[in-house]
């Protein structure tokens, strides 16, 4: 064999494996998309009539705003969260720094299903955690207007210190002499941060905000788990959703078109965000 | 694309290449048995079995899998028509989705000429093959019964001087048990509850609206969830939980239930015999306060129980040697000794008549201060009302825990809530009628012809 064909052979298994399980699959959800599928063999084609049907399906506009909703709750709560403690615990005067950056990181390394085994307990009406705390008996996963909120903050206890690693790691890397610059013009620690911190940081925190956003509208085990996406649908995700159609129903034509909606809709939204940034962009 | 080279060429290539060594497995498994379940006791109970079987079929390897996201792999098997095992096990409330499309398209064996050829259709509860069954087929054995009894805390009756025999029907029991529900700490809510329904799960619905004669389907596959018998039983389901106060909203196997027990809340549960052991299990501080009696009749003379909860064994389609899976399906299901083992531990009586005049089901229970459970279980098990099953079903159960919280908690009526389902499901059907290419008519009836395709 000639030496310049061998970095194809080692590169093969992945490619091989990448076309069977992912290109392949992606494209064939294209044509999938385009079918009603009966049972498990009898495919139609139907056009964009699973397009039609997906404007006219209520829940499935419950789905994608629940998902936004988690989506900005996210964005709202828990990148502040996670900025916060990556403040909090780069100090080098704070003493077990590391314990706590474990302590906070560690949320992330346990599955999602315990994850919400854990929030099911804390939330419960008059046993859970959280009401003994307050002293309440609120219906957290049972009142619709509630179980949102409750997921957000059940996120923001997974994620947050997962990001939190790279909000510190973003800290680290911003020099010295640009805070003792600032001081030298006579600015104090929060005109440090909005001038000096939030400046540097604006290429981690676009690459957070970015990738938060995709996970949090491929939301699924969370909600899966906790609330099966009620009451009612009033925890339905976009991801469960399409899970329902696909794997319940076997209804793949418009599970297909669901799972393209939503990756229409992360691309819109990554498209802005990067713009916003600035990423790509020179300087 | 030049700078690319032959780059594209050789991946394409490859990739082409790679396609049959995924998919396709060479070697000869006729005498290997893969079985798939999805329970840690399941695997326990079959793993200490296995040995047997093989022993008695020489040369025969059994592979029992423990399988995470059980039915979501079958489905996914069934689907790709590769990758299944021989047998799997699969839960009741994950078997519509198995039942899609024509006859042709179930990924199970359909066994009705196995069984009745060798005439063990009658050993089994003729009720439970219907779970498992479409259109007169039957596709699966069942494991288990789960006759369902009303679980009663039987010291707090006795202080309130209440005679379980006197609650023959749901009338009485409501008469009866009304003075347990007070309100002595003024909070506008009972104290303690004679019972526990969820208000936001179908499950504990679905079995009083099975006692009562109710179902989703009728035989026909035509949709009967919205009549009289389903309407009032939610309108007494949803009475019980908001009117008169005798169920807390609280389901099964939440932790805040057995929570609830052990504090006295709860002194009611409507308790198949699988549930039974779990509340054993984890309200263990209880022994010797419950006991266990037939369910209340929704009218004087008529059905004492209902059932919740099953797992049956099928053989696929995808079955290299589909003899010899049918041969270790009924070596796993049948065996009286495991089963009366299996009783032990978990209450779960066997579908099998026979098997229940084994000596374990005669056993007293100190748990339920003595009472002879099995007695009990296997005396209700012959009366378990049956249902039909329909290709959507997964879509009309779907709706139907839509249906239970929207009149549990006020949203709708009872009626206006199972009125609402129907129409969904309805229209469902409607919308599922397609002409073929051939230009056949196809509904998707449960009347499907009854052609050997084994």
């Amino acid at each position: 064999m000639k030496p310049r064909y061998a970095p194809y052979f080692f590169l093969a298994p992945f490619f091989a494996l990448f076309g069977v399980f992912m290109v392949y699959p992606l494209f064939d959800s294209i044509r999938l998309s385009t079918y009603s599928v009966r049972g498990m063999r009898n495919q139609t084609f139907v056009g964009l009539e699973n397009i039609e049907r997906l404007i006219a399906d209520p829940l499935f506009w419950t789905a994608l705003w629940n998902t936004a909703y988690f989506a900005a709750g996210s964005l709202l709560l828990q990148l502040p969260v996670a900025l916060a403690l990556a403040l909090l615990l780069s100090n080098a005067r704070l003493k077990g720094r590391n314990l706590f950056r474990l302590s906070f990181f560690s949320p992330v390394l346990i599955s999602g299903v315990f994850i919400a085994v854990i929030f099911y307990l804390l939330y419960d009406r008059r046993y859970g955690l959280v009401n003994r705390v307050l002293g309440s008996e609120i219906p957290w996963l049972q009142d619709p207007d509630l179980v949102m909120p409750a997921l957000v903050l059940a996120g923001v206890w997974r994620w947050a210190g997962f990001n939190m690693v790279y909000f510190l790691a973003g800290l680290q890397s911003i020099r010295q002499e640009l805070y003792e610059a600032a001081a030298v013009d006579g600015a104090g620690p929060w005109q440090s941060f909005v001038h000096v911190t939030i400046p540097a940081l604006k290429p981690v925190i676009a690459f957070v905000v970015i990738t938060s956003m995709i996970g949090s509208f491929q939301l699924f085990d969370l909600p899966y788990v906790l609330t099966e996406g009620g009451p009612g649908n009033a925890s339905m995700t976009m991801v469960m959703y399409l899970y329902k159609h696909g794997f319940e129903f076997i209804n793949l034509g418009y599970a297909a078109t669901i799972g393209w909606a939503l990756a229409v809709i992360i691309g819109v939204i990554s498209i802005i965000q990067v713009r916003f940034f600035g990423v790509f962009r020179e300087n | 694309m030049n700078h690319l080279g032959k780059a594209p060429l050789i991946f394409g290539l490859l990739f082409l290449l790679a396609f049959p060594v995924i998919v396709f497995r060479g070697d000869d498994r006729s005498d290997t048995l893969e079985f798939w379940i999805f329970a840690q006791t399941h695997y326990e109970e079959f793993s200490a079995r296995i040995p047997a079987f093989e022993a008695a079929h020489p040369g025969v390897k059994v592979e029992l899998r423990l399988i995470s996201k059980l039915h979501d792999k079958l489905l996914a098997a069934f689907l790709s028509g590769i990758g299944g095992p021989d047998l799997s096990e699969v839960e009741i409330s994950s078997v519509g989705r198995f039942f899609k499309g024509t006859k042709e398209e179930i990924g199970f064996v359909d066994l009705t000429d196995r069984i009745e050829r060798e005439g063990i259709s009658d050993e089994f509860v003729q009720a439970r093959l219907a779970p498992w069954s479409l259109g007169g087929r039957v596709y699966g054995l069942p494991r288990d019964v789960h006759p369902v009894m009303l679980l009663y805390r039987h010291d707090v009756y006795e202080d309130a001087g209440i005679n379980p025999a006197s609650i023959e029907t749901w009338d009485d029991f409501v008469r009866e048990t009304r003075p347990l529900a007070r309100d002595e700490d003024g909070d506008g809510r009972p104290d303690r509850y004679p019972l526990m329904l969820s208000a936001h799960k179908p499950g504990h619905f679905w079995l009083l609206l099975l006692q009562n004669g109710g179902g989703m389907f009728d035989e026909n596959g035509g949709i009967i969830i919205d009549n009289d018998i389903a309407v009032a039983t939610l309108e007494f389901y949803c009475s019980l939980l908001n009117e008169k106060q005798l169920a807390i909203p609280e389901f099964s196997q939440d932790p805040a239930s057995y929570a609830a027990m052990k504090e006295g809340v709860i002194l009611g549960v409507l308790a198949p015999d699988w549930y039974i052991s779990f509340v054993r299990r984890f309200v263990p501080e209880l022994e010797g306060k419950w006991r266990a009696m037939p369910l209340p009749a929704w009218r004087e003379g008529e059905r004492r129980t209902s059932t919740w909860g099953g797992t049956m064994i099928a053989v696929t389609r995808q079955a290299e040697n589909p003899d010899l899976a049918w041969e270790f399906a009924k070596f796993a299901y049948m065996d009286d000794e495991a089963l009366a083992n299996r009783y032990r531990k978990t209450f779960i009586i066997p579908p099998i008549k026979s098997a229940w005049s084994n000596p374990v089901y005669a056993e007293s229970e100190t748990y339920l201060d003595g009472q002879v459970l099995g007695r009990s279980l296997t005396e209700l098990a012959p009366d378990i009302p049956g249902f039909h099953l329909n290709p959507y079903w997964a879509e009309a159960n779907d709706l139907l825990r839509l249906a239970v919280y929207e009149a549990a908690n006020g949203i709708r009526t009872p009626a206006d809530a199972l009125s609402n389902l129907a129409e969904q499901v309805r229209a469902l059907l409607q919308e599922s009628t397609v002409v073929t290419e051939d230009g056949e008519l196809r509904l998707p009836s449960p009347r499907i012809e009854s052609t050997e395709t084994e």
